[in-house]
């Protein structure tokens, strides 16, 4: 190839011209490092932007039905970046009274000027921040991106939000306690604490800068690392249970002004927790979820503790439910102290089994003092294998630790072992109580206590919780069937009779304590302060949940067990006996027909009042040709059911209906409801049959 | 092993050597500056994009293994062709593309669901193909009508499909192809012209990107952009101050691999801003290596050039080198802010996909060239390559 190959002499200028550039982007280099250099490094050091954590969206926690118990809302604060580059001149002047105008629509908080004005001057400032509003709901976000300007984005728009999240509790105090919450620097608290990390997921980072003013600023429009939601927790809590365990508890608190108390509702089979419910009084009177005091209260328990003495004795042959013991007069000296009968006058010789029927301290004292007197330890060995001393383990963080001492214990003295035996000198929570009484409705398999089902995202099962069994078998099937006679002669004859029901057969135990006080001893505020409490199961025949009811310091005189703990536990019994039909005897029908008797009934879904008579054995005629809804009207020998059609456009009636068929009927009709009183629809505002307008109001009345 | 060597591996040593140095260094940069990418999209599992990064570079050696072994005269036939299908892909892209800042540039391949820059492909078949009409066309090219325009007209075609979403790839290929015709003899008064013409579209473009800006959404970016070179220290030039501050960090010679700290600030640290990485992690002569690898391999086409005995050859590797050179060159501008922020990634080093391939098919017909110049006969008896050594001194 010759030298003059043109090519060849263009393709060398060519290069010349890239080997200058080359040149230049060295001698740039060279720049930057040296001439430059400095101030960059000095720039490094106070390199302002830096990745922040943005927090996941925490997850939610479930009841057994899927009602939400908590959730985390988002909430954003929406801010604008007012000389973002690609916003000129032109486009700003062109939209800002638009975005005003739609800025003022939804915020409602300025006017579409005072608005315009905001922003022009921000802009004029070059603020590159500008707080538009706080605690912006998603749906208000989801409409501000649509705004003029704002829908450009982040970087042709400066629309900046932050997200963050508010934890809510649809039902407010209901469980409280036990859903628990979180809060940086302090413990664990309920079930938010005991899931923290599974409910708050992975956060996600976000490459901020910090600009004047020290606030923090995203630089780029999406999360550099996206945030990984928290999963679900499915509880095991019933929320009409625990309702109605909340409410009876609080009134009765209120009744008897105590300090506190708590209710717990256990699926005796597995464990599951169906409510639980802890009230302390405030200062002014109203009560509160404050503490978990079934997970976290040791006490001295009193008289519910006596089934397990009662089981060590039975299930080592020492006693049977027959023999007889002598209470005396009701007063009797251990070494130097004297244990009293609650009876005045005691109960003298009774059997073994009226003697726990009445609750009776010297009964128990002197059984366990004559047969383990002269080796205690056996005694305590047996408690300890049942599992009394050992905590539940329970997810939720600070259980209180059962104290059930040994005789090596410095404490020990001549009086422990009797007075250990009702229920002094050792101390349990509620829960641990509960679940020894669920133990034996169990057939003797004791399960741990659990609020938790299983965790999940989205409908998937992560983690599923079985239950777990703490101790196979706490004493033969033999002892088994003596303790639950026992159990249920306490509700048939005992110390809770005012428990007894017609429709089942509650099975438990009263328990009355005085109190051990820090301070005062067993004298609180100068008197003598009571625990009262009853845990048992129900239906006793076949348990389907055991209950315990403790409530601290009744001020007004009454403190028995069966009188302020136990009208609790039977209102409780009572609501989910009532709404568990798996668990109802077939004799309850034959029953009711066997009488004769026609009941009143509600107005209601024709379905529903058929199915009701038709399982009831109610003889019942259906009237007029069909309609979802009926109104009854009882006759002598049976039940008119006339169907009435609802048409749309015009007012139904809903007289004789209860509230919730009451307000199903006119809410889909299209009727805003007011309410008035409680009980069955007497009146209705709007006459049946009229013509009405979407939203119109109508009050009802109820009595 | 030697024997192996010569047996298989064919064409310039020293090419083949500059790629792999640069497959290599590419490796270690990508896996440095990968972490956040990493952590946005796999949970922090830099080895994922290792590795998937490695099979693209292996896979791309073998594509350049495969097409350095064929004749490169086929690739003059195929240009044709590959001209043809591009521009209905530009279109589709540009209609319906996956829309990254945008800006259409990629299309899914249906199959394999890899989404490729139909501009890669563009920009191969074009240079290829004005290669091609330079030596056809070589005794009118002093004729504006016959031998300038037929080139001329695709070129326009091909730049002006690319342009409303991908401006700088639409200017560095326009770029390539003029200097392609200034090598291939064009008059500088045609070369001009052209100039003067193109200067009066892009006025025009923009006034109408002005006046309807929906036709032209890339174009506020632009704008904004080259406003803020002009104005260095306006406070919205953060990717640049970043990347001086990468620059600052490394010094003149630094053996820091992995060690980068501006990788987590940069944005696109394993692509746009990849040479920033190099300055930090290797120091201001680890820079001049791989810059002085790139002007390496334009010396080693000019050696090309010299023995080539075809001009489809020689223009068919100066276009292509040319234009990979020079998009490096571009790169590292932007990189050390002397040229205003534009998206083009460093051949063959940064993290590329696909985009890999395309500069390995290129680099494979380089090697090509090179590996038959002894074989190829002279232009005569080529029906489309004229004989160099029979032209005119101009």
């Amino acid at each position: 190839m010759k030298q003059s190959n043109p090519i060849f002499k263009r393709s060398m200028a060519i290069f010349g011209l890239l080997a200058l550039f080359a040149c230049a982007i060295v001698f740039k280099i060279f720049q930057i490092q040296v001439l430059e250099g400095t101030k960059w490094k000095e720039k490094a050091k106070s390199q302002s932007a830096a990745y922040k954590n943005i927090d996941a969206v925490r997850g939610n926690i479930y009841a057994d039905d899927g009602s939400l118990l908590a959730t985390s809302v988002p909430i954003y604060e929406v801010r604008m970046d007012l000389k973002t580059e690609a916003l000129t001149d032109e486009i700003f002047e062109a939209n800002v009274d638009s975005l005003a105008e739609s800025l003022s629509g939804l915020f409602k908080d300025r006017t579409p000027f005072e608005w315009k004005i905001r922003l022009t001057e921000a802009r004029e400032r070059g603020d590159r921040y500008h707080l538009i509003q706080r605690k912006v709901r998603y749906n208000e976000l989801k409409a501000l991106r649509q705004f003029p300007i704002f829908k450009r984005g982040r970087y042709k728009g400066g629309l900046i939000y932050l997200q963050q999240n508010k934890r809510e509790k649809p039902f407010k105090v209901l469980a409280a306690r036990t859903i628990g919450y979180t809060r940086e620097g302090i413990k664990p608290v309920g079930l938010e604490g005991a899931y923290n990390k599974e409910l708050s997921g992975v956060s996600g980072k976000r490459l901020m800068q910090k600009i004047a003013g020290g606030v923090w600023m995203p630089l780029n429009d999406e999360n550099e690392i996206e945030p990984i939601d928290g999963a679900d927790l499915y509880t095991t809590l019933d929320i009409n249970i625990q309702d109605v365990a909340e409410k009876a508890l609080e009134r009765q608190l209120s009744m008897h002004q105590a300090d506190h108390g708590c209710v717990v509702l256990m699926e005796v089979e597995t464990g599951e927790v169906k409510a639980i419910a802890n009230l302390s009084r405030t200062k002014r009177g109203e009560y509160y979820e404050i503490y978990n005091y079934a997970v976290g209260e040791s006490t001295e328990p009193g008289s519910t503790f006596k089934l397990a003495p009662y089981m060590a004795a039975i299930e080592d042959g020492y006693i049977d439910l027959t023999d007889s013991i002598d209470t005396e007069r009701g007063k009797f000296k251990f070494y130097d102290t004297y244990m009293y009968d609650s009876h005045e006058g005691g109960f003298g010789k009774i059997s073994v089994q009226r003697a726990f029927e009445v609750s009776s301290n010297i009964a128990v004292a002197k059984i366990i003092n004559e047969n383990y007197g002269k080796n205690p330890q056996a005694f305590i060995d047996h408690l300890y294998k049942i599992g009394l001393n050992t905590p539940l383990g329970l997810e939720i963080y600070g259980e209180g630790s059962p104290q059930i001492k040994s005789t090596s214990s410095k404490s020990w003295s001549g009086i422990t072992l009797p007075w250990m035996s009702h229920g002094y000198e050792v101390a349990m929570t509620p829960l641990q109580i509960l679940t020894l009484y669920n133990a034996v409705g169990n057939n003797g398999r004791m399960v741990k206590p659990r609020f938790v089902r299983e965790v999940g995202r989205m409908g998937k099962v992560q983690k599923e919780f079985e239950p777990s069994v703490l101790n196979e078998k706490i004493c033969s099937d033999r002892t088994l069937t003596k303790l639950k006679a026992m159990l249920e002669g306490v509700v048939e004859n005992g110390t809770a009779r005012n428990l007894k029901n017609a429709h089942f057969k509650i099975a438990g135990k009263t328990g009355t304590a005085q109190i051990a006080n820090d301070k005062y001893g067993y004298k609180y505020k100068s008197k003598v302060s009571y625990q009262a409490s009853f845990v048992g199961y129900f239906p006793a025949e076949k348990p389907k949940y055991s209950c315990i009811v403790v409530v601290n310091a009744p001020s007004r005189n009454v403190y028995y067990g069966n009188l302020v703990a136990g009208p609790i536990f039977k209102e409780i019994a009572d609501k989910v006996y009532a709404t568990s039909i798996d668990i109802h005897d077939e004799i309850q029908s034959v029953d009711i027909a066997g009488r004769i008797k026609i009941p009143v009934s509600k107005n209601s879904y024709t379905k529903d009042l058929e199915t009701v008579f038709n399982s009831l054995n109610i003889p019942y005629v259906l009237r007029s040709a069909d309609g979802t809804w009926a109104r009854t009207i009882t006759q002598a020998e049976e039940v008119e059911v006339y169907r009435q059609k609802v048409l749309s456009g015009m007012v139904p009636n809903v007289q004789g209906m209860n509230i919730q068929d009451a307000l199903f009927i006119l809410e889909n009709h299209g009727l805003q409801v007011e309410i008035q009183g409680s009980g069955m629809v007497k009146k209705q505002s709007l006459k049946a049959g009229q013509k009405f307008n979407q939203g119109q109001h109508i009050r009802i009345e109820l009595s | 092993m030697h024997s192996f060597i010569d047996q298989y591996f064919k064409g310039d040593r020293a090419i083949w050597l500059i790629a792999f140095f640069l497959c290599i260094a590419s490796l270690l940069l990508v896996y440095s500056s990968i972490s956040t990418l990493a952590y946005k999209y796999h949970g922090g599992n830099t080895v994922f994009y290792l590795v998937r990064h490695g099979f693209f570079l292996l896979a791309g050696l073998g594509i350049m293994f495969l097409i350095h072994r064929l004749r490169y005269s086929y690739f003059s036939r195929i240009s044709q062709l590959m001209l043809y299908i591009s521009i209905p892909l530009l279109l589709i892209t540009l209609v319906m593309g996956s829309n990254i800042n945008d800006a259409s540039r990629w299309l899914e391949i249906p199959v394999i669901n890899q989404t490729f820059q139909t501009s890669d492909l563009a920009k191969l078949a074009l240079i290829t193909y004005v290669a091609r009409m330079l030596s056809v066309k070589q005794d009118v090219i002093h004729d504006f009508n016959q031998g300038v325009l037929p080139i001329l007209i695709p070129v326009f075609v091909v730049c002006a499909l690319i342009f409303p979403a991908n401006f700088s790839t639409a200017a560095l290929l326009f770029g390539s192809s003029f200097i392609l015709m200034f090598l291939g003899g064009v008059r500088i008064k045609h070369l001009g012209a052209i100039v003067g013409g193109v200067l009066l579209m892009i006025m025009l473009s923009f006034f109408v990107a002005k006046s309807a800006p929906q036709l032209f959404p890339r174009m506020g970016t632009w704008i904004s952009r080259i406003e803020n070179f002009n104005e260095p220290n306006k406070d919205g030039n953060y990717q640049v101050e970043q990347s001086k501050i990468a620059i600052a960090n490394g010094g003149i010679a630094r053996l820091a691999p992995g060690k980068s700290i501006q990788r987590n600030f940069l944005p696109h640290p394993y692509s746009d801003f990849i040479f920033a990485i190099v300055v930090e992690e290797y120091g201001m002569l680890g820079g001049i290596l791989i810059l002085a690898l790139y002007m390496l391999l334009f010396i080693r086409v000019l050696r090309i050039v010299k023995q080539c005995k075809q001009t489809f050859g020689a223009y068919l590797v100066l276009g292509i080198t040319f234009m990979l050179v020079f998009q490096a060159l571009v790169n590292m501008a932007v990189a050390v802010n002397l040229f205003p922020v534009t998206g083009q990634p460093l051949p063959l080093v940064s993290m590329g996909g696909t985009s890999t391939w395309f500069t390995c098919i290129g680099l494979g017909i380089v090697l090509s060239v090179s590996a038959h110049l002894k074989e190829e006969p002279a232009d005569e008896d080529s029906k489309i390559g004229k004989n160099v050594m029979m032209e005119p001194a101009s």
